[in-house]
Parts: C-alpha cells; sequence; structure tokens
C-alpha cells in the first residue's frame, strides 16, 4: 500500500467529514459534528477491519477466502448462544457470559476456518466454491437452529427468546484524565474532551484498533509473517528451504477464522444483544472489498474500512441534517448517492488509477508438491 | 477424489436441507369446503420478528383460538422474488383465506386474487388503488387491504417523547421512505412533536433517518446500522428514540435502552417482544394488527367481507416500567390527543404517500 493511495483514502474522508460540517454547522457545533461522526465511523469500520485482517491472513498465505461473511454469522450466533447458555443454563452472572461468549464465538471463527482449511488445502477443492459452502452452510445452520432451539413448539427455550445477559460495557480510556493537567487553555481541554468523546468505544472496536498494527506487526516484521508471506508468494520455494507449507497455510486460515469469529461477536456481544437471522447483510463481502481496496495489507484495509465507515456516517447526518440542506446539494438527500461512494472508490482502486492492487502471486492456487 | 466430491456433495446437501427446514406443509385437507384454512406469507423476514409479521400471525392464531378457523399455517419468504409462488402454494392447498403481509406483497397479493377467485385475500398494510380509480376493469372482487392510520401512530409517540424529552431532540429511525406507512410514521412523529410543542411552547428538534440507501431486502433487517443511527443521534443529544422499521428499528431502540435514554417501538407493543430494551420502552406507536387481522378473518368466514380498503386503528402502548416517570398530566394529555384523532378533531395533516 503505497503513500498516494493513503493520501486518496485520506482526502475522500476528509471530504465527506467537511460536507457535513459545511451543511450541519447551522444546528451544531462542528466539533460535536466531527466526533460524533468519527465515533460512528469507528464503530461502523469495526467489523469491516476485522473482517478484512480475516482475509488479509488467510490470503497472505494463499488461501483465498470468500467465506469470511459465513464465519462472521456463524460465529455471531454461537457467541450470542453460548452467551445465553451460559447465563440461564449454568447461571453464570452476566459479565462471565458474555466474555465466555466472546470466546465461543472465536472459537467458532476459527473452527469454521478449519473447515475451510480442510477444504480447500487438504482436499484442494476450489476455493471460491468451498468459500460459497461456507456462507450457504451459515445461512442455513443459524438460520435452522435459532428456529429450533427458541420457536418451536418443543424448543429448549420454550418457544421464546430470553432475556440475554447484554453487551461488552464501553470501554472509558481515560484520556481527559491523563492529558487534562497538561493543557492550559479552554481549547485545549475541550478538545481532550472531544478525542475522549471519539475513543469512547467498546472492546471489540478498540481491539480491532490495536489488531491491525499488531497483524502489520506480525506480517512484515517477524519470522512468521515472512514465512506466511513466502507460502502465499511462491509456495514451492517456501518449501524448498524448508517450510511446512501446508501447515503453515492451516494455521493462518484458522487465524483469519479467529478474526471473523470476532467480527461476529462485535454484532451480538457488543453492538445489539440479539441474533436476528441473516444480521451480518452483507458486511463480510464488503470486508473482502476493503482487503483489495487496501491492497493486501492490514493498515490499508483498515483504511479502507474507514472510508466506509465514513460515508456510513455522511448519510446519517446527511438524513439528520436534511431540512437545512441548500437547494444545490439537494441531490445529497437521496442516501443511495453518497451510499455508492465507497463501492465507486473500490471500483476506480481496481482500474489501476491509484497505484497498482497487487494480490499474492499463489492467491487461490492449492500447493502440489 | 472420489471421496472428495462425496464430501462435497453431503456438505451441499446439508446445507440445503437446513436452508429449508422451516415451514412444514399442513396434514388436514383444507379443499374440503367444510375445513376453513387461513394461510400466511411473510413478507421478507421471519415470522417471530418481533414486530410486523408477527402480529399478523398472532393475529391468525387469534381466529383460530375463537374458533374461526380450523387450520392456520404459515410461509416465510426468504426472497421477494418467492411472492407469488408462496401465495400459490396455500392457494393450490384449497386455503379459504390467505393472509399476506407487508406493502411489498401487494402487487403479489392482486395478481393472486385474481388467480384464485374463491379465496379471499388480506393484505396487511397494503393500499389498494384499484379503489379509487374511474376503471373498474382492474377492480379485484377478492382482495381487501388492511391499512392503518400510521400518522396517528406516529403522532402519539411523537407528541409523548416531546413532552417527556429534556434536550428537546428526538430521533427515529426507520426502514425506507419509499414504502408510504413508514414515511407517514415517521412524518406522524415529527406532527407529534410540533403538536406538543404548541401546547407547551417548547422547541423540540426531530432527527428521523431513513435506510433507504439499501435494498427492499435490507431495509428492515439491519439491527447494526440501526444501532449505530440510533447512536449516532445520542451523541447529537436526542434522549428519544423511535425505532420504526422491523429489525433495523429494533436495533435503534435497544441502543436507546442500553444507553439509558427513552426507546419507542413501532407496530406492536414491544415492551412485550424486545426483553433487551423493555427496561426503558418508553412506549410503541401501535397498529392494532392483530385484532383487524382476526377481525377481517373472521368477516371472511361469514362471508361479511368487503374488497378494497379497511381501515384499521392506532393506539399507543402502555408506559409498563416507566410508568411512574410519565407524570399523570402527561398521561391525561395523550388521552385527550388519542381521543382527537379517533374522533377527528385533532389532525396530523401528514399525506397518504410523500410527494
Amino acid at each position: 500500500m503505497n503513500s498516494r493511495r493513503f493520501g486518496f483514502i485520506a482526502i475522500i474522508i476528509i471530504v465527506l467529514f467537511s460536507v457535513v460540517v459545511s451543511i450541519g454547522k447551522v444546528k451544531q457545533p462542528p466539533l460535536l459534528i466531527v466526533t460524533s461522526m468519527l465515533a460512528t465511523t469507528i464503530a461502523v469500520a469495526t467489523p469491516l477491519t476485522l473482517g478484512a485482517l480475516s482475509g488479509v491472513f488467510s490470503e497472505r498465505a494463499g488461501v483465498v477466502n470468500i467465506g469470511i461473511e459465513g464465519m462472521m454469522l456463524t460465529s455471531a450466533f454461537f457467541g450470542w448462544l453460548g452467551a445465553i447458555y451460559m447465563y440461564h443454563v449454568f447461571g453464570f452472572n452476566n459479565g462471565i457470559s458474555i466474555v465466555l461468549g466472546l470466546i465461543f464465538a472465536i472459537i467458532t471463527g476459527g473452527l469454521m476456518a478449519l473447515l475451510h482449511a480442510v477444504l480447500s488445502i487438504t482436499f484442494k477443492v476450489d476455493q471460491i466454491i468451498g468459500g460459497t459452502v461456507i456462507n450457504i452452510l451459515a445461512i442455513g445452520l443459524t438460520g435452522f437452529l435459532n428456529r429450533q432451539l427458541f420457536f418451536g413448539k418443543n424448543s429448549f427455550f420454550g418457544g421464546s427468546v430470553p432475556s440475554s445477559p447484554g453487551v461488552l460495557p464501553t470501554l472509558h480510556i481515560p484520556i481527559t484524565e491523563i492529558f487534562a493537567p497538561i493543557c492550559s487553555s479552554e481549547a485545549c481541554l475541550q478538545g481532550i474532551n472531544a478525542i475522549n468523546r471519539v475513543f469512547d468505544q467498546k472492546p471489540v472496536a478498540i481491539s480491532a484498533i490495536l489488531l491491525v498494527f499488531i497483524s502489520h506487526y506480525i506480517l512484515f516484521n517477524t519470522r512468521w509473517g515472512l514465512r506466511t508471506r513466502a507460502v502465499g508468494e511462491h509456495p514451492k520455494a517456501a518449501d524448498t528451504v524448508g517450510i511446512n507449507v501446508i501447515k503453515m497455510r492451516y494455521a493462518n486460515v484458522i487465524i483469519g477464522g479467529m478474526f471473523a469469529g470476532l467480527a461476529g461477536a462485535y454484532f451480538t456481544i457488543e453492538s445489539v444483544p440479539s441474533f436476528e437471522p441473516l444480521l451480518t447483510n452483507g458486511r463480510g463481502f464488503i470486508s473482502l472489498a476493503a482487503m483489495i481496496f487496501g491492497n493486501w495489507t492490514p493498515i490499508g484495509a483498515w483504511a479502507a474500512a474507514l472510508v466506509f465507515g465514513a460515508s456510513q456516517a455522511m448519510l446519517i447526518n446527511m438524513q439528520i441534517f436534511r431540512d437545512v440542506i441548500p437547494p444545490q446539494w439537494a441531490f445529497l438527500q437521496e442516501s443511495y448517492i453518497v451510499g455508492l461512494t465507497p463501492y465507486i472508490l473500490t471500483m476506480f482502486i481496481l482500474t489501476g488509477i491509484i497505484g497498482k492492487t497487487t494480490p499474492p502471486a499463489a492467491d487461490g492456487v492449492p500447493y502440489e508438491k | 477424489m472420489k471421496k472428495l466430491y462425496f464430501i462435497m456433495a453431503m456438505l451441499i446437501v446439508a446445507s440445503m436441507i437446513l436452508t429449508a427446514c422451516g415451514g412444514a406443509a399442513s396434514e388436514a385437507d383444507c379443499a374440503k369446503p367444510e375445513v376453513f384454512c387461513v394461510g400466511l406469507v411473510t413478507d421478507v423476514g421471519k415470522v417471530n420478528d418481533k414486530s410486523f409479521n408477527q402480529s399478523a400471525w398472532e393475529g391468525v392464531q387469534k381466529s383460530q383460538a375463537d374458533g374461526v378457523a380450523d387450520v392456520v399455517q404459515f410461509i416465510e419468504t426468504a426472497d421477494a422474488k418467492d411472492y407469488a409462488k408462496n401465495i400459490a402454494t396455500f392457494g393450490d392447498a384449497g386455503y379459504d383465506v390467505i393472509v399476506t403481509v407487508g406493502f411489498n406483497l401487494g402487487e403479489a397479493t392482486f395478481a393472486a386474487g385474481a388467480a384464485y377467485p374463491n379465496v379471499k385475500f388480506i393484505g396487511v398494510d397494503q393500499f389498494q388503488a384499484w379503489q379509487f380509480s374511474e376503471d373498474t376493469a382492474d377492480d379485484s372482487a377478492n382482495v381487501t387491504g388492511l391499512g392503518f392510520p400510521e400518522d396517528n401512530a406516529g403522532f402519539l409517540v411523537g407528541a409523548l417523547a416531546a413532552m417527556m424529552s429534556e434536550t428537546h431532540k428526538l430521533g427515529a429511525v426507520c426502514g425506507t421512505d419509499v414504502v408510504p406507512p413508514v414515511w407517514r410514521f415517521g412524518e406522524g412523529y415529527k406532527a407529534g412533536a410540533a403538536y406538543a410543542d404548541g401546547m407547551n411552547g417548547t422547541t423540540t428538534e426531530v432527527f428521523v433517518v431513513y435506510h433507504s440507501d439499501v435494498g427492499f431486502d435490507k431495509t428492515f433487517t439491519d439491527p447494526e446500522w440501526g444501532a449505530q443511527t440510533a447512536k449516532s443521534m445520542m451523541d447529537q443529544g436526542a434522549d428519544a428514540i423511535f425505532g420504526c422499521g422491523g429489525l433495523t428499528g429494533n436495533g435503534a431502540i435497544t441502543a436507546a435502552a442500553q444507553a439509558g435514554k427513552y426507546a419507542i417501538g413501532v407496530d406492536a407493543d414491544q415492551y412485550l417482544t424486545l426483553p433487551e430494551a423493555a427496561p426503558r420502552m418508553l412506549s410503541s406507536a401501535m397498529k392494532l394488527i392483530t385484532p383487524g387481522v382476526a377481525e377481517l378473518a373472521a368477516a371472511a368466514k361469514d362471508g361479511s367481507i368487503v374488497p378494497g380498503n379497511f381501515l384499521g386503528t392506532a393506539g399507543y402502548a402502555p408506559f409498563h416500567d416507566l410508568d411512574g416517570e410519565v407524570s399523570a398530566e402527561i398521561k391525561a394529555e395523550m388521552e385527550k390527543i388519542n381521543a382527537g384523532l379517533l374522533d377527528g378533531s385533532i389532525k396530523t395533516g401528514v399525506s397518504p404517500v410523500k410527494p
């Protein structure tokens, strides 16, 4: 991911924000608009970022993974189900149930990825078909179990959904407490409070940001990362120098699955404490777009996910400020026009106008000795 | 390689079986005249959506409990292109009444009305435009649209929210404004807040956001989007959130409840159907769907049903846990507004469709 593309992404985000601020400033103070939009951007980008990281690990090791959507959906279901079981059947308290639910979600993601790995690495199934199987399986499995466990006549929970133990609490990062004493002016204090509001996020959202940088370090600065990239670029060469290609691919696909599992947990353990069939709504596919947009790098994928998040924040705010939109900007009221932004950008990127997009050389090719 | 194909085949078959599970066929013979069967086809979504499909299905179940229907059954629509197919399943099985839920099924229901002239159709939330056209060639003889004054329902909760709000900022997170009933909820909400402002001399700002940026299949089924949108409104000071639009709205309601703000439901009394949000559930803008469907099903049995538009009633749900927070004056005021809307002395001023 080159600096040119980062600059392009930064400009897009700034443009999206400025449009909203210039329209909304008659109703709300600009600082409030910007912090509110940034908070929305980060939250919306969370599952996309994690999904994209899932893709980065898998594809850097040479396994195409279009099953991220299915992995997310399954993990969202089993994480939520696990939390409810722990809470109602085993009688744990709220906090422990939620944390166990989170762990369940991550394990589920790993297991779904293991299935994908078995299909695509051991049995050398076409990886697009393998991923499609995962997506279809996820829809069927979660929809079926959701109905059987909660809504059937003799179902386990007796025909209704029991109350869930709740969601992860907002993490308060003490930015104000730490930096306020250094401040001498009122403006500085306001700024710090604003930054604090942006980062008043929940644990998965915060960990997604940290994981971006951890993943970057692992992929580009460790032996493990070098080996991962080697088996994705030229597995034969890697094998010649003694790297176990099969093992590396399995491990990375499963790690990727666990990222998707965490993304699934975002939906049912962090955002809304309920499961609805198909609740991931194609976000797994959008994260694939973010991964390509970011040229198969963690930080690039994150930046791309933020563009998707920012355009959603803009969409919401354009409607909030609908009645003060000047007539010459009236087309912005049509939410689908703004909603198209990230997809049009993705197409632009893929045409190669802003730097070249290069997938790993052995991406999607099963390894045969 | 043979083993591989076997595994693949098993996986695909297993996933298809799991996907197909759900609606099972009825045992009884609905083709017999003495067996009165009522079938329900949901909009894209589930019969347990805690909102729209569920209230209609409860109406069908009520007609069974009342002894009107002998057999009741539902089919959940998984994709918008299956509407006609799902209706035909009931039509071919000889059902006497077919209830179709939602504006989106309007066209398919109208077409099925002509294809199955002996079946009575109840279209929940389906405006029957032919009743108002000069041309009688396109009249239907067996489709009754159950409509509701959504603007009244939105008006009620809008007025309530405006009276309860401390920041004088309200939010509403809705499905798509392309669907007229959803749009009327949103506009009614604004009008209700304005009415309360006029009474109390306050100035209330109302944010209404529709999830119109995606297709019909997703606009009502995106709780995460709803939650984020509600959060964004609360970041900007809103302290009451009205969620109108299936699962998307439910996400907004739940997010508002988690943040300790007032949550307002839609269609049904969502205090009962959304336990996660119950403690902060102020009220719900109710379409009284359940009695409406049951009433029309009974009318279909005794032959008194009239094709065309049937207007049900709107209301607001009890305050439940927050009853103590709502002052006696506000309660009295709400009674007065409701009575005024029912007898027509208060008008919402909302047009039937988005201009």
